[in-house]
């Protein structure tokens, strides 16, 4: 593997959260390394608690690993250049409610630097894009979930990224919507985008990802090409984390 | 260039987000009605002249502290309730120096408490019982006696008053800065008795060329009982130059100085203003407070507009200082603590006059004391300005003055607290 085209790499990152009186309360991630090579699509997978976000918030910068390092790039990801080439969808819609969706890609266009004809220009492509023009100038504080997903996704490509990092994109959205944004992503790939996806849905992360990685209690347990499992993604997942096996269903069903 | 937009955007943001929820035109009304309706519950003593003077303290004064403590609560929640909402996070992966965010913040804050204040000082001339002849009165620059200071003259009487038997032995044990702070509030009330047929000169900074100012007066205050100083007289002179000073019938009076051609020959010093008691009892004024020169300025228009950039930097350091403690606590942390900080900022003042030594008190009142001292120095610069007491009373907000509170508190204490903001807002995104 080229290091040079790493453009996330992690190398035995941990994070521990502590209390006020900073008392370690839970290690949400243990020892991870990966990294994501330019192009590819990884999905970044396990199940609730497994320490997918918090990886996610230490690659954006939003979190500091406790020990390890965390390269964007090849820069810390506070770094403003890093920055630059990064566009992220978050799990829920954090949009203004007061901004129309047309003055919030405007916005993201400001903070990524565009210059304000090459930021309406592309705010216009965009919103055709996710199929918002005819309500580009309602608040989006009155979106339905879908379309404040639309608009949360035409936000991160604002900036034209290198690095979209999408975490649970199909959140909330309608099978078609859902069908159109693995699209959208198989498109943005093939056009040398390098995408890092969390997902709980595995068929999703099975039709779009090249490359996933299994966390289980903030380790990674399994990492491979999608293309040379030899099962299904469900099957593979289900032998690695367990099925179920928390739930205790015999009293319930008599 | 890249910077610059990012600003822009944050700034814009805030603006539209105030606009948007109504909470700028809120502010607005409350503002605006607080003028108006003030008059007629804060009622002065009838004249054109008691009108204005309690318009400005109540009225302006009510209005700017509706400002300053609404703002106050918005910076606070200005970047913690967008962290809580995690919008924040959304700002923090783009491109955009972090302390810009907290800097553009600030700045969209205080324009718009700005823009509120303009719109109340627009409104002055209408208000009932101001009128529209106010802008054009004349304000007067406040010469003090050029005397040593508080400080110098508690140090030249340290060691006498120490070696003196009659000092208590509680003072004697007492550490050298709590004496001398003992003795410096002496000093700024020492007075200086002027006995009947006495004269004496008190010197002012630039008397010379204040002497040659038309419309020059004296202000005297006096502390004693109204029966005593009804029996005042006296005549008071400064160059060619001189008024007379009888019939004292208020605590603080203003005496206008006009040319004596003919009594040339007896002309005050031309750099110092002379009183002379012809009265039939001894005088007690305190010459750092009593007595000041009234040197004509400009306009009250122009006063106005510089007690305005006052009250302006003050909202910007009230906004920095908010918006600093929203990007390092939670909103109702940071809210409690900014309000509490101005509260104590605003009494400790008058606690620190009323209690002035920690001689003969308890531990806890020592320690409240040192607590009070500290804090009334860490918001000395938001607390000591007055501009809507000079404004009030007529007395020039200092141009100089202006130019170092706008520069201080406008530009460089909120460009730090923002550098400061910027520096936290990762590290309490990261939750610590």
């Amino acid at each position: 593997m080229n290091d040079s085209e790493d453009i996330v790499r992690l190398e035995s990152v941990e994070k521990t959260f502590r209390d006020f009186w900073l008392r370690p309360t839970v290690k949400a991630v243990d020892g991870l390394s990966l990294s994501v090579r330019k192009g590819e699509v990884f999905g970044l997978l396990g199940p609730n608690g497994s320490g997918k976000s918090t990886t996610i918030k230490m690659i954006l910068g939003l979190l500091s690993p406790s020990a390890g390092d965390v390269r964007l790039f090849g820069l810390p990801p506070r770094a403003i250049e890093a920055r630059r080439k990064l566009g992220y969808l978050p799990e829920l819609s954090y949009l203004h409610p007061f901004l129309t969706a047309k003055e919030t890609l405007r916005y993201y266009a400001g903070l990524c630097g565009l210059k304000s004809g090459e930021a309406k220009e592309r705010t216009a492509q965009l919103l055709e894009m996710v199929g918002l023009a005819d309500v580009a100038g309602r608040p989006v504080g009155g979106f339905s979930k879908g379309m404040a997903r639309r608009v949360s996704l035409a936000s991160a490509l604002i900036g034209r990224p290198e690095l979209l990092v999408l975490d649970e994109p199909t959140s909330g959205l309608d099978p078609v919507s859902t069908k159109e944004v693995k699209t959208l992503v198989k498109a943005l790939a093939a056009n040398g985008m390098t995408v890092l996806t969390t997902s709980h849905l595995l068929a999703d992360a099975e039709d779009i990802c090249d490359r996933v990685m299994i966390l289980d209690h903030g380790k990674s347990v399994a990492e491979g090409r999608v293309s040379e499992l030899g099962t299904s993604l469900e099957d593979f997942f289900l032998a690695k984390v367990g099925d179920a096996s928390e739930f205790r269903l015999a009293p319930f069903l008599g | 260039m890249t910077a610059m937009i990012g600003f822009a955007k944050v700034f814009w943001l805030e603006i539209v987000s105030l606009v948007r929820s109504k909470t700028l035109a809120m502010l607005a009304v409350a503002s605006v009605a607080w003028m108006f309706a003030a008059p007629f519950i804060a009622k002065g003593d009838g004249t054109a002249d008691g009108a204005r003077e309690m318009f400005v303290r109540y009225s302006l004064g009510g209005a700017f502290a509706i400002l300053l403590v609404s703002l106050l609560a918005a910076a606070t929640g200005s970047l913690a309730r967008e962290r809580a909402a995690k919008r924040l996070q959304l700002t923090m992966v783009r491109p955009v120096n972090h302390m810009l965010v907290a800097l553009a913040k600030t700045a969209a804050l205080t324009l718009s408490g700005a823009a509120v204040l303009a719109l109340c000082c627009l409104l002055m001339p209408f208000a009932p019982g101001v009128g529209d002849g106010v802008l054009g009165r004349q304000c007067s620059h406040v010469l003090k006696p050029r005397l040593p200071s508080a400080r110098e003259e508690a140090r030249d009487m340290y060691d006498a008053y120490m070696a003196d038997p009659e000092t208590p032995a509680a003072v004697k044990k007492a550490k050298k800065s709590v004496v001398l702070r003992l003795l410096e509030n002496r000093a700024i009330d020492h007075y200086q008795t002027i006995a009947t047929n006495d004269t004496v000169t008190w010197h002012f900074a630039s008397a010379e060329t204040a002497a040659e100012a038309e419309g020059l007066a004296v202000r005297i205050r006096f502390t004693n009982q109204f029966d005593v100083r009804q029996d005042v007289r006296g005549e008071l002179r400064i160059g060619p130059l001189s008024g007379a000073v009888s019939n004292i019938t208020q605590a603080v009076v203003t005496v206008p100085l006009s040319r004596r051609a003919a009594e040339a020959d007896v002309a005050g010093a031309a750099d110092g203003l002379s009183f002379s008691n012809m009265g039939s009892s001894s005088l007690m004024l305190r010459p750092r407070k009593d007595i000041d020169l009234l040197v004509p300025a400009d306009s009250f228009a122009w006063n106005l507009a510089r007690a305005y950039l006052e009250m302006v930097s003050i909202l910007a350091i009230a906004v920095a200082f908010g918006v600093f403690l929203g990007a390092s606590l939670g909103r109702p942390v940071a809210l409690f603590v900014a309000i509490v900080t101005l509260v104590v900022g605003e009494i400790s003042p008058s606690v620190i006059e009323q209690y002035p030594d920690e001689l003969e008190t308890s531990v806890a009142d020592r320690i409240g004391l040192v607590l009070t001292r500290f804090a009334a120095e860490v918001t000395r610069p938001v607390a000591a300005l007055q501009p809507l007491g000079r404004l009030a009373s007529d007395e020039c907000v200092e141009p100089r003055e202006t130019a170092r509170v706008v520069l201080m508190d406008f530009v460089a204490v909120p460009l730090a607290l923002a550098l400061l903001a910027g520096l936290v807002l990762p590290r309490k995104q990261d939750g610590l």
